[in-house]
């Protein structure tokens, strides 16, 4: 196999192929009608009553999307932010974002001007509340941190990519008094916002957003259609670990030998 | 046509310096910023189906980047997975087709020549070279372009740079120029800003005469101590300045994960206490005097499962490392839907279909 495409196997193409199909499958049925269940999650729920928060107390919101650029934790950001902004817009409370990747900054601005305008306040947009503070990670906390103190934000979401800064905007926002919600596909920096934060969005809840948020069916569909993506997922590992335990246990049976020559050899490891 | 490319591509990477090369990136700055400015003034009916297209191109040009193999073996493997896919895919609408109209043996005749039908293709075309070998020359080219691509993002990602700059003036410039508090913070934005550009672009330029002057020379030596003067202030800035704020900053987390610990250990509810309970048991297996409680404990046998450092070490291989897999899991699966839904123009809501 060549060097840049070295993880690309049989196993990864059946098992992403198969993921892809369960999607896309999901978001048509959703769009034929079909109804479909999703469960509550309680810091995209929580939301609203952060921006009537900031609004009953008169003071702005801070909303940092970390150290994201333009990737998809980055859009994944900037639709929540759509959200947010919209939301402020109706009770004309300031939100400010702080950015530091410049590509994002330039998404960030058009995604509030156009949250405002969607609400039908587009003087409310004051392009001085999206901030781009800069690129270098605690160049950009301190900015950040700057703001929480400078501005007394009521509300503080931290929706992005984080790393070690993670604590230093919690903690910080903590003693300023700010209602916090963090959401981060970083599982290093999770425990950090669980200890700080008032609401958590963890793992693939994150990517949920979107999706929960607007209850487009489309959107609906696609996390339905994760969720049999999942459902593979565990039937191979449980199928795994009962081969390898029967493997422990009965080293030179045929039931092993099979597993060995049709699952092992598929899914060989070491991949990482 | 092919010749006039060759050569317009053989004129772009020849090496420049001095006024050539400055000429050719004002050039470039020039193009690019009429390139961007068309972009802008493109209708907006249109404009949705430019983006659709831009998007769906890199995305296919990514993807198929990373998943085409680049021997024909592998890309055998990849025919055959394919028709797997199909084949389990076929399976599972039989199964579906049979428990919901039990007697509709038509349906699930279908479905099962379908799956009959994809695994011999998948059989057949596999074994041939005739697909296999072009699979492998499309990769091989998507990987030599791959640096041209990823040197386009960049000068894009420069661009936007410019708007970030020009954000940072307009906020501090205006914090200097009405003496809101705290203008003094802004002033020193712009010092640290100008400094650091100057004492840059003054290193880069020396460090560009020397490369034509002959060393030993009377001008080498002149411009060598220039340079070495300009070296140190650049460290000065760089590492003694910008460093060690950073550091700093990055030490604060020592005393402040102290203060998340005490809060998120607060007995509150039964999951405080199990939260709590764990990271005592890691503490003390992480230290000497955690091992020293229970060393009456024998180092074989049942019962030194239950010394610190084991249960520690146990909890976090164990516990925590599932939980942490299982979040892995569903951030992978969530990034691939989302990554689809972006790829094929799926997403909706928020700002996504208004925007477009």
């Amino acid at each position: 196999m060549g060097e840049s495409n070295q993880f690309a196997n049989q196993a990864v193409w059946i098992v992403e192929g198969l993921i892809a199909f369960f999607i896309l499958h999901k978001i048509l049925s959703a769009r034929r009608g079909q109804n479909l269940f999703i469960r509550r999650i309680a810091g995209l729920n929580v939301l609203d009553e952060a921006v009537g928060r900031a609004t009953e107390m008169g003071k702005p919101m801070l909303f940092a999307p970390g150290l994201t650029g333009l990737d998809i934790v980055g859009l994944q950001a900037m639709a929540i932010l759509s959200y947010v902004v919209r939301h402020a817009a109706k009770y004309g409370t300031r939100v400010i974002v702080t950015v530091a990747d410049a590509v994002l900054y330039t998404v960030a601005e058009e995604v509030a001007k156009d949250a405002f305008a969607a609400e039908g306040a587009p003087e409310q947009f004051n392009s001085e509340d999206i901030r781009f503070l800069s690129e270098r990670q605690f160049a950009w906390a301190s900015g950040v941190v700057g703001i929480l103190h400078r501005e007394q934000v009521a509300t503080a979401f931290y929706i992005g990519y984080f790393y070690a800064e993670s604590l230093i905007l919690a903690e910080n926002g903590q003693m300023v008094g700010a209602i916090q919600v963090a959401g981060t596909p970083a599982t290093t920096q999770i425990p950090f916002f669980l200890a700080a934060c008032d609401y958590t969005i963890i793992g693939d809840e994150y990517y949920a957003a979107s999706a929960y948020l607007s209850r487009e069916p489309t959107l609906l569909g696609s996390l339905v259609g994760q969720d049999y993506g999942k459902l593979l997922m565990l039937g191979l590992i449980v199928l795994g670990a009962v081969g390898v335990t029967v493997g422990a246990t009965w080293p030179h049976s045929g039931a092993y030998e099979l597993f060995k020559n049709y699952f092992l050899s598929f899914f060989p490891r070491g991949m990482w | 046509m092919r010749a006039a490319l060759h050569s317009l591509r053989i004129w772009l990477a020849e090496p420049r310096d001095g006024f050539a090369l400055a000429a050719f990136i004002a050039g470039a700055s020039i193009l690019g910023i009429a390139f961007l400015v068309m972009l802008c003034g493109i209708p907006n009916r249109y404009r949705k189906f430019v983006v659709m297209s831009v998007t769906f191109v890199a995305g296919l040009f990514l993807s198929l980047e990373f998943l085409l193999p680049r021997d024909v073996v592998s890309a055998q493997g990849l025919v055959f997975s394919i028709g797997a896919i199909g084949l389990i895919i076929s399976l599972g609408f039989a199964a579906k087709s049979a428990a919901a109209r039990p007697r509709d043996i038509r349906g699930l005749g279908i479905w099962l020549a379908m799956t009959v039908a994809s695994t011999a293709v998948a059989y057949f075309a596999s074994s041939l070279r005739a697909i296999a070998v072009p699979l492998t020359t499309l990769s091989k080219s998507l990987t030599t372009a791959r640096p041209a691509v990823g040197d386009l993002a960049m000068i894009i990602s420069s661009f936007a740079v410019l708007l970030g700059i020009l954000n940072l003036f307009q906020i501090h410039g205006r914090a200097v120029s009405r003496r809101t508090q705290g203008w003094y913070n802004s002033a020193a934005f712009f010092v640290a800003f100008f400094a650091i550009l100057i004492v840059g672009l003054v290193m880069d330029w020396r460090q560009s005469q020397l490369a034509h002057l002959e060393p030993g020379s009377p001008a080498f030596t002149t411009v060598s101590r220039a340079n070495t003067i300009n070296s140190n202030l650049f460290q000065i800035l760089f590492r003694g300045f910008l460093t060690s704020l950073e550091s700093t900053m990055f030490s604060l987390i020592a005393f402040y994960i102290v203060s998340a610990a005490y809060r998120a250990f607060r007995i509150k509810s039964a999951e405080a206490v199990l939260m709590m309970v764990a990271a005592v048991i890691i503490m003390l297996g992480l230290v000497p005097i955690g091992a020293s409680i229970t060393s009456f404990l024998p180092e074989s046998g049942i019962f030194s499962n239950l010394r610190l450092e084991r249960i520690s070490y146990w909890l976090l291989i164990g516990p925590n490392m599932a939980v942490q897999r299982a979040i892995g899991f569903g951030i992978a699966v969530g990034a691939l839907a989302m990554g689809l839904r972006i790829w094929l123009s799926l997403e909706r809501g928020s700002f996504f279909d208004r925007q477009l």
